[in-house]
């Protein structure tokens, strides 16, 4: 995937991905402070008009860079600092790359995955958005086939996010609810959830 | 509720706008966005900037901190809001000498998200920063999870030793070192005798019964850690003192720094009743208190109450308080 198509379908895909906006921010109200489905919804739209102002020659680090930016100041919370974070240390693994395949995606979003960890101190089985990004990464890491790498993605948040409907959260907000969180997903790994859905929605597979 | 605003929501921008016209020789906006102010010699040319920032409503802090020997720049959120990443980044830019920039803040969830993800925005462009967080009230975590500590009025020290070293040319390394030094010798706690109440809702941050103090506060109009019955300007200063000193574990022949600091609706003749005991407690341990600030420091708008720090000083740290500092808020030599 060159830079105008990766463009091209990060902008379809936020903007499948803004319709979940009440659905996330309807699961955020019952554990947290609900304010996720305007990070998500305000966040895609910035984004995506900052991608469209990009030239087409932009490289895939600047997109994600772009893009990383945007997100952080369109709702400045904590969700969107910890999102925007993890896009740039993404940015950085695909230094020098000109085409995104699986192998970048996987290098991507373990780079992701290692700063939300990092930056949110916290680790998988928090019950936070890590679970979702970090079950993707292993699942990505697994496969080659441009066709599977994407259902596959989807098939490891989904898994990610029933799991983290047993646990109780340990960080952010809904940790304060204890015992109470357990029963319900948690809306930040459902957003990965989304996004990925929405990636596979967008069209073409990852290549 | 009686306040002197206009509109609830332009309260920051406008509060902001009269320090800037107030104080042109001081202080200045380097961009479009008001919520960034740096000093008005910013950027010195080798020398390290620093940049503090949080949310509105706490004057003098953050933004009154912001001069010669001091902070370089300030990024202003909402009261008690974090500034975003890109207004803290647009500080950075506009104060970088060259020589890297420190970012010292108070430790708040909010705050740390957004500097950290300012520290990535830095980065991409060249631009070195370090971190140093301040984390001084005793009454939020006990000494064994200090570091989970947030930070209150004592950050006061942390901006001035950092600031004077930043001033006579210290390193980024040097000066990063410095604030880590006082922030880890400063102690703080603060007792609150009526709440907070928010432009936006009108509304108090909590209920206290007459014959009660809230013990523990912190800067947000949030309650204390514990609610207990309201003491005479003696006992508090005895048991808030005896708190600090333990903390710091100060000792016969300790040199301390005191900054006895209002919470915004306290008057300056409490405070100094405060100090007056302050000082006897103090004295009669053997502690010496070489430096003592008394006045409003860091506020929680218009909360009634007091607070409490104490600095642990040696040559090194007393002489960087020493050092001359201006900015609109604060004035040394």
């Amino acid at each position: 995937m060159k830079s105008k198509e990766l463009n091209d379908h990060i902008c379809r895909s936020l903007t499948i991905l803004i319709e979940s906006s009440d659905e996330l921010r309807d699961l955020d109200q019952a554990l947290g402070d609900g304010d996720l489905g305007i990070t998500i919804a305000a966040g895609s739209r910035a984004v995506i008009a900052a991608l469209e102002e990009l030239p087409e020659d932009t490289t895939p680090t600047e997109i994600a860079r772009t893009c990383a930016k945007a997100f952080a100041n369109a709702n400045p919370s904590t969700m969107a600092a910890l999102v925007a974070g993890a896009l740039l240390s993404g940015s950085r693994v695909w230094e020098g790359e000109t085409d995104i395949g699986v192998e970048e995606a996987a290098r991507f979003t373990k780079a992701a995955a290692d700063s939300i960890a990092q930056r949110g101190k916290t680790q998988v089985g928090d019950k936070t958005i890590l679970d979702g990004i970090a079950a993707a990464s292993d699942a990505l890491k697994a496969v080659t086939d441009p066709a599977e790498a994407t259902e596959a993605a989807k098939a490891a948040a989904a898994r990610a996010v029933r799991e983290t409907t047993s646990l109780q959260s340990r960080r952010g907000r809904a940790s304060w609810l204890q015992e109470r969180s357990i029963g319900l997903a948690d809306p930040g790994a459902a957003a990965f959830q989304r996004f990925v859905e929405a990636w596979e929605a967008a069209g073409v597979t990852i290549n | 509720m009686k306040k002197i605003i206009n509109d609830p929501e332009s309260f920051v921008d406008e509060f902001v706008e009269g320090i800037l016209l107030a104080h042109p020789d001081l202080v200045k906006t380097p961009g479009d966005d008001i919520r960034v102010l740096v000093r008005a010699d910013a950027p010195l040319d080798g020398k390290v900037g620093i940049v503090t920032g949080g949310g509105s409503g706490h004057l003098p802090l953050f933004k009154g901190y912001v001069g010669k020997g001091l902070c370089s720049g300030v990024a202003i959120g909402n009261v008690f809001s974090s500034p975003s990443s890109d207004q803290i980044f647009q500080a950075t830019k506009a104060v970088d000498g060259g020589a890297g920039v420190l970012y010292l803040y108070g430790n708040y969830g909010g705050d740390v998200f957004n500097f950290d993800l300012a520290v990535d925005l830095a980065e991409l462009e060249d631009i070195h920063t370090k971190t140093v967080v301040g984390r001084d009230d005793v009454a939020s975590q006990p000494n064994e999870r200090k570091l989970d500590r947030r930070g209150v009025a004592g950050i006061f020290f942390a901006y001035k030793a950092a600031g004077a070293a930043a001033e006579r040319g210290d390193s980024l390394e040097q000066v990063a070192e410095i604030a880590e030094d006082a922030v880890e010798h400063t102690a703080t706690i603060g007792i609150g005798l009526a709440p907070t109440i928010l432009p936006t809702t009108g509304k108090p941050s909590f209920e206290l019964p007459a014959g009660e103090m809230e013990i523990g506060i912190g800067i947000h109009g949030e309650p204390g850690t514990r609610r207990g019955t309201l003491e005479t300007a003696d006992e508090i200063a005895e048991h808030l003192t005896s708190a600090l000193v333990d903390d710091l574990e100060l000792g016969e022949g300790s040199r301390v720094a005191v900054l006895v600091n209002g919470m915004g609706a306290t008057p300056l003749e409490e405070l100094y009743v405060l100090y007056r005991k302050t000082h006897k407690v103090l004295a009669e341990r053997g502690i010496e208190i070489v430096k003592n600030y008394v006045g409003e420091y860091a506020t929680s708008l218009e909360m009634a109450g007091a607070s409490i720090s104490i600095l642990d000083l040696n040559d090194d740290r007393l002489e960087l308080l020493n050092a001359p500092a201006q900015s609109p808020f604060f004035r040394e030599g």
